[in-house]
């Protein structure tokens, strides 16, 4: 390492990469953590974990038995043994509380702009934005289902809109500044388990079902405008340009108008290739189609295209915002090209994941490593190779969550047995003083100035 | 190849035999330029295909699981791509089975033609007219729709380029196996290899019974040379197909030891 900085002194490697390499060089040696600890308060199940977006200094969960916590997990509040970090929550909304949640507590995210506000999506139908610093209800939202998921995006600057999936087919976009529902997204078959905002535009937000297909919506026009599509494949990175339009499709000129009454036989006009425009020619079929109408770039409801073959339980874009991660519970994770729409064919090697729990992906800062909660470990697998890298066990039951912190280099997973583990680079004087010399009692982090 | 060896289970001289002979064959069904550039999947593919068990009461073309081929292969990502590759050049067939959430076969496409030519013979000595549609699946849509699913509106438009066709055509096609509904959608059929019914419940049970029979063991685990002389009782696949399934969807994980390979059930 002192080479490196010798380089970076010298002008020979530039300081950004210098920072990458002791950044990944740190997440490779990662393990449960010899020096922080986070006392959990909860009496449930783990659902959810989110580090705060503006300073990565408080982690808020939120757990089955319809509590949620906020600990500050830059400063302990005290030491055991003067060594091991022992982080409490700094405050639990639970059951007890006037207007808490009635039951689970699926997902908890925090407002993206600071720490005065956080979301709360439940089981009990209801999302609740609540102030931290009185842990009061500011306000709440009633949804048609179980709530699944929440998001909020993190680059909005004209909107603050909550999407949340439930177990209704239609996606609920919320709006904190009104306090009305803005939004209805249909076009899923079955629940929503899964949701993102795109990171790349404050408009896209990416839905994943119960009934297997990935959606694209942009909010300022009706209907989604991609669903990815499993068997459309490129090898690896994007293909050169020529080969990537036949692949396209070619919407002949429809009429702009509103979708028909719902009829039995459609023809999807969506993904269509150019072999297929024989298709409209033999429309006299017997079972006789009405022909649906769209606007241009948009993508018929009738599109039957799945992402897996069972429900999409995960998602996470990487943060350039050119791939997307998705979990299946048909134990596959899969990388997708956002732009092209097509399936990578990376194959993540054999994971089983828990097929009825909506998980929670964790991706480095530089899209290398993806985390994966797979029953009772969490996998590291880098992202382009599929390899596993890492397998961190330590959890004693199914893990649900996990969330990785890039500006410390740090690892979360919450699981079904009501703990939050901390996952680091070790450090150094607590594996110094393990080895043998005990009895040193001394606060890892005070000054020895000599005299 | 030296991917291949070096996962070899102790099979390596009854796979090194067939080898020989197998070349021979791909010479005959690839042409001579295409033997010049094997892929380690084809090769692998091949391999396993001359591996397939004989079986007594159905007459059933060679085909090869796709975990199998996880577990003979190195990196499943470049199997992944090499498959895609292959079927796009209509060398081979993926078929989705319906015993797991994941589980695909993979056919050569000779393999498969003869096997739709057997199952449409059984219908032929049934009822004589009407088997023009199984010509026009065989020209227009096996040629041109090359994944697991077709819907209906599209299988009709593919055959109807053979003629004027009607619901019983397609009632045909799915009484002689070669499609078959899917439960979630009507409107969507999966393509399917006909006559594999029986061989697919032995797969489930031969699957159930390898793993139930080392789960019993007191340290879950057996080696592996013992344990390939095995017979199960309840599936008519041999125990080498079973192995490489189950090590390819990881349910088993090989550990080398001094003494050989040590099969053992993976906990995670």
């Amino acid at each position: 390492m002192w080479k490196a900085v010798k380089d970076r002194e010298a002008g020979v490697l530039l300081p950004s990469s210098f920072a990458s390499r002791i950044r990944s060089h740190r997440v490779a040696s990662f393990d449960l953590s010899n020096h922080k600890e986070i006392v959990s308060p909860h009496n449930g199940a783990i659902n959810s974990l989110q580090v705060d977006l503006t300073e990565a200094r408080y982690l808020l969960s939120g757990a089955s038995d319809g509590s949620a916590a906020v600990y500050d997990i830059q400063h302990a509040t005290d030491y055991e043994r003067g060594l091991i970090a022992k982080h409490r929550s700094l405050f639990v909304v639970d059951k007890q509380h006037s207007h808490g949640h009635r039951y689970a507590i699926s997902t908890v995210i925090w407002y993206p702009v600071d720490t005065g506000l956080f979301i709360t999506g439940s089981f009990d139908h209801y999302i609740k934005v609540w102030d931290t610093n009185t842990t009061q209800v500011v306000m709440d939202f009633k949804m048609p289902g179980k709530v699944y998921r929440t998001a909020m995006s993190s680059i909005a600057t004209t909107h603050m809109l909550i999407a949340a999936g439930s177990t209704d087919v239609q996606v609920r976009l919320c709006d904190i500044a009104s306090g009305a529902f803005t939004h209805t997204l249909s076009g899923h078959r079955d629940g929503v388990m899964s949701l993102e905002w795109s990171t790349s535009s404050e408009w896209i937000l990416v839905t994943g079902g119960c009934d297997g297909a990935i959606r694209f919506w942009d909010i300022r026009r009706a209907g989604c405008f991609r669903i990815l599509d499993q068997s459309r494949s490129q090898l690896g990175r994007r293909p050169p340009l020529a080969e990537s339009t036949s692949k396209k499709g070619s919407v002949t000129g429809q009429s702009s108008s509103v979708k028909t009454a719902v009829s039995q036989r459609r023809i999807p006009l969506g993904n269509e290739t150019k072999q297929l425009r024989t298709l409209r020619k033999s429309q006299i079929l017997t079972r006789g189609p009405v022909v649906q109408r769209l606007h241009p770039g948009l993508s018929s409801s009738h599109n039957r295209a799945t992402a897996h073959y069972g429900a999409v339980t995960g998602l996470r874009a990487t943060g350039d915002g050119m791939y997307l991660l998705s979990s299946g519970s048909d134990s596959r994770l899969r990388l997708w090209d956002i732009d092209s729409g097509c399936n990578t064919l990376v194959n993540y090697e054999a994971m089983r994941l828990q097929p009825t729990k909506a998980l929670q992906l964790a991706v480095t800062q530089d899209s290398s490593l993806v985390f994966v909660p797979c029953m009772a470990t969490v996998k590291a697998y880098d992202v382009w190779s599929g390899m596993t890298c890492r397998t961190f066990r330590g959890h004693y039951e199914l893990v649900n969550c996990c969330c990785f912190s890039s500006q410390y280099q740090e690892l979360y997973s919450g699981s079904n047995d009501r703990q939050i583990l901390v996952w680091s680079p070790p450090n150094p004087i607590i594996a110094e003083m393990e080895d043998g010399r005990g009895g040193l009692v001394s606060v890892a982090d005070q000054d020895n100035w000599s005299d | 190849m030296a991917a291949e060896s070096s996962r070899s289970f102790g099979k390596k001289r009854v796979r090194d035999e067939e080898s020989i002979l197998d070349k021979g064959d791909a010479d005959r069904t690839l042409g001579l330029e295409n033997n010049l550039t094997f892929s380690d999947t084809l090769i692998a593919l091949q391999m396993m295909r001359a591996q397939f068990p004989n079986i007594e009461k159905v007459a059933m073309q060679p085909f090869i699981l796709r975990s199998q081929l996880y577990s003979s292969v190195k990196d499943r990502t470049q199997v992944d791509r090499d498959l895609e590759s292959l079927k796009k050049e209509k060398v081979l067939r993926l078929f989705k089975l319906n015993t797991g959430q994941d589980d695909h076969a993979i056919m050569f496409l000779d393999d498969y033609l003869k096997q739709v030519a057997i199952a449409v013979k059984r219908l032929e000595i049934k009822n004589q007219q009407d088997l023009e549609v199984f010509e026009w699946f065989k020209k227009y849509v096996i040629e041109t729709k090359l994944d697991v699913s077709i819907d209906h509106q599209e299988l009709c438009a593919l055959l109807s380029c053979g003629a004027e066709v009607k619901d019983k055509h397609v009632t045909f096609l799915i009484s002689a196996g070669l499609l078959n509904r899917q439960l979630i959608d009507p409107n969507m059929y999966w393509f399917t290899i006909p006559n594999i019914g029986s061989i697919l419940k032995g797969l489930s049970q031969g699957r159930k019974e390898l793993l139930s029979f080392l789960n019993r063991r007191k340290f879950k685990e057996m080696l592996l040379a013992p344990l390939e002389k095995k017979q199960l009782r309840f599936s008519p696949l041999d125990m080498r197909f079973h192995l490489r399934d189950l090590i390819g969807s990881g349910h088993l994980k090989t550990v080398r030891t001094p003494t050989g390979l040590l099969v053992r059930v993976s906990k995670d």
